[in-house]
């Protein structure tokens, strides 16, 4: 149930966009602007510009310098023309696309290509519904966040093996010694 | 996201107080006249009441709540992720559609085209390198946002659906980088594209059918090229920015409202 039906007159004066204890727009008093919601503290919480605008600008302003930077030293990779007849060994999908490559190289096409990546998204896709408790704290929610955390260990630990430690073959290579990680 | 005239407008209104120079007299003034309330529809910034109704009627400040919660701000609460990543897709819009005037999707062209792009067209190679390492960097700034927020229990009530609409967005990144992958028509963009689009071979039944749709025919070839440039440059471009301002529209109106948690102070 909403906290709002029962909140007293008061509670409701403190609705988010309040200023001098004025609503400033579209707040319905008594009711919650959409569902189940409890409004925010306004002594918790500050005004968007400058505080949160001025610190996305500086995150915005380092991730294009960081890209930019990048962009100078190295330059994006172009191999020989396409060729159908000429198929590289090893053939490589896309880094993102490695660990499914490493699942191929274990498991039968239909597991690895079709079964695991569609079991991954519809996990994904029902997280909030399954892990549905009010604890927000990773502590109060250990096997969601033991689940998810195994989850992408495995899946770093898959997609660094399928970028660098395959080579010809789809046989094992020390990236140190040959390295056929492409980006 | 860059700071816009109206941004440094509204900046005015921060520092009000005994000490307003005569900038901010001045731009108060400008925001005064006829044209000045035309355009800002609220010209006076003193007390919190006008900055709020200033923000509410600027364009560029309406994806954004007028207020925001104190813990909202700090580094540790997001990374800035989200914003991370939506900068990188503005950045691959811009070196995108610079690339799109020199490139002819055929098999007979796009090759030569990069190669031209790399050394005749002014600033080209360093475009298509701006374009190919915001493209890696996209991929890993929205998985890294995701884990963020899964470790930050931001999925929860009232944001589960954002949070599907997130991963639908990851998805979207997935095909658009994938899909530009084989735009340069070389060996490595041929090759991982055969690869990727062999899983969809896979299928049960309908497999072929898929993989045909997908590439256009049996193999990558002209139909193919074609085909995932008509998806890279318009369609999935399209899409995500479309799904994208849902997303922001959820989270704009969740951040008004406090996560109803069980777990206590943070």
């Amino acid at each position: 149930m909403s906290d709002l039906e029962h909140s007293t007159p008061v509670e409701l004066s403190r609705t988010p966009n309040s200023v001098e204890g004025k609503r400033v727009l579209g707040v319905v008093p008594g009711k919650p602007a959409a569902g189940e919601r409890k409004v925010i503290d306004p002594d918790d919480s500050v005004m968007v510009w400058p505080h949160l605008l001025v610190r996305h600008a500086v995150a915005a302003m380092v991730t294009l310098l960081t890209v930019m930077v990048i962009a100078v030293f190295f330059d994006a990779p172009l191999r020989e023309v396409a060729n159908p007849q000429n198929t590289p060994n090893p053939e490589k999908a896309p880094w993102y696309f490695a660990a499914l490559q490493e699942l191929l190289s274990m498991f039968h096409p239909l597991v690895a290509g079709i079964l695991i990546p569609g079991a991954i998204v519809i996990g994904l896709v029902a997280l909030p519904y399954i892990d549905n408790s009010r604890f927000i704290k990773p502590r109060h929610r250990k096997v969601a966040v033991t689940a998810f955390t195994s989850f992408m260990v495995i899946w770093i630990v898959l997609t660094l093996i399928g970028f660098m430690f395959r080579g010809p073959n789809w046989g094992w290579v020390w990236p140190w010694q040959e390295w056929h990680g492409e980006l | 996201m860059s700071l816009t005239k109206n941004d440094r407008d509204e900046a005015v209104g921060a520092h009000d107080g005994p000490d307003r120079g005569r900038a901010d007299e001045l731009v108060e003034r400008l925001r005064g006249t006829p044209v000045g309330k035309s355009i800002f529809r609220s010209p006076r910034r003193i007390t919190p009441r006008d900055r709020a109704a200033g923000h509410w009627s600027s364009f560029l400040l309406h994806i954004y709540p007028v207020k925001i919660r104190k813990k909202e701000l700090a580094f540790k609460y997001s990374w800035y992720l989200g914003v991370v990543s939506m900068v990188l897709l503005g950045s691959l819009i811009a070196s995108g559609v610079y690339l799109m005037f020199f490139y002819v999707p055929s098999p007979a062209n796009a090759y030569t085209n990069i190669q031209t792009i790399q050394t005749e067209v002014p600033f080209g190679q360093y475009v298509r390198n701006v374009h190919r390492w915001s493209a890696h960097l996209m991929v890993l700034a929205v998985a890294a946002h995701m884990a963020r927020v899964f470790y930050r229990g931001a999925y929860k009530k009232p944001r589960e659906f954002n949070w599907v609409i997130g991963v639908v967005l990851l998805m979207l990144t997935l095909l658009m980088s994938f899909t530009g992958y084989l735009l340069p028509w070389d060996q490595l963009a041929f090759w991982a594209v055969t690869v990727g689009t062999e899983m969809a071979g896979y299928v049960p039944f309908i497999g072929d059918q898929v993989k045909e749709v997908l590439l256009g025919g049996p193999t990558v070839d002209s139909s193919t090229l074609l085909r995932f440039y008509v998806l890279h440059v318009a369609v999935l471009p399209t899409l995500i920015i479309f799904v994208l301002m849902i997303h922001l529209w959820r989270w704009r109106k969740d951040s008004m409202f406090d996560q109803q948690t069980e777990d206590g102070d943070e």
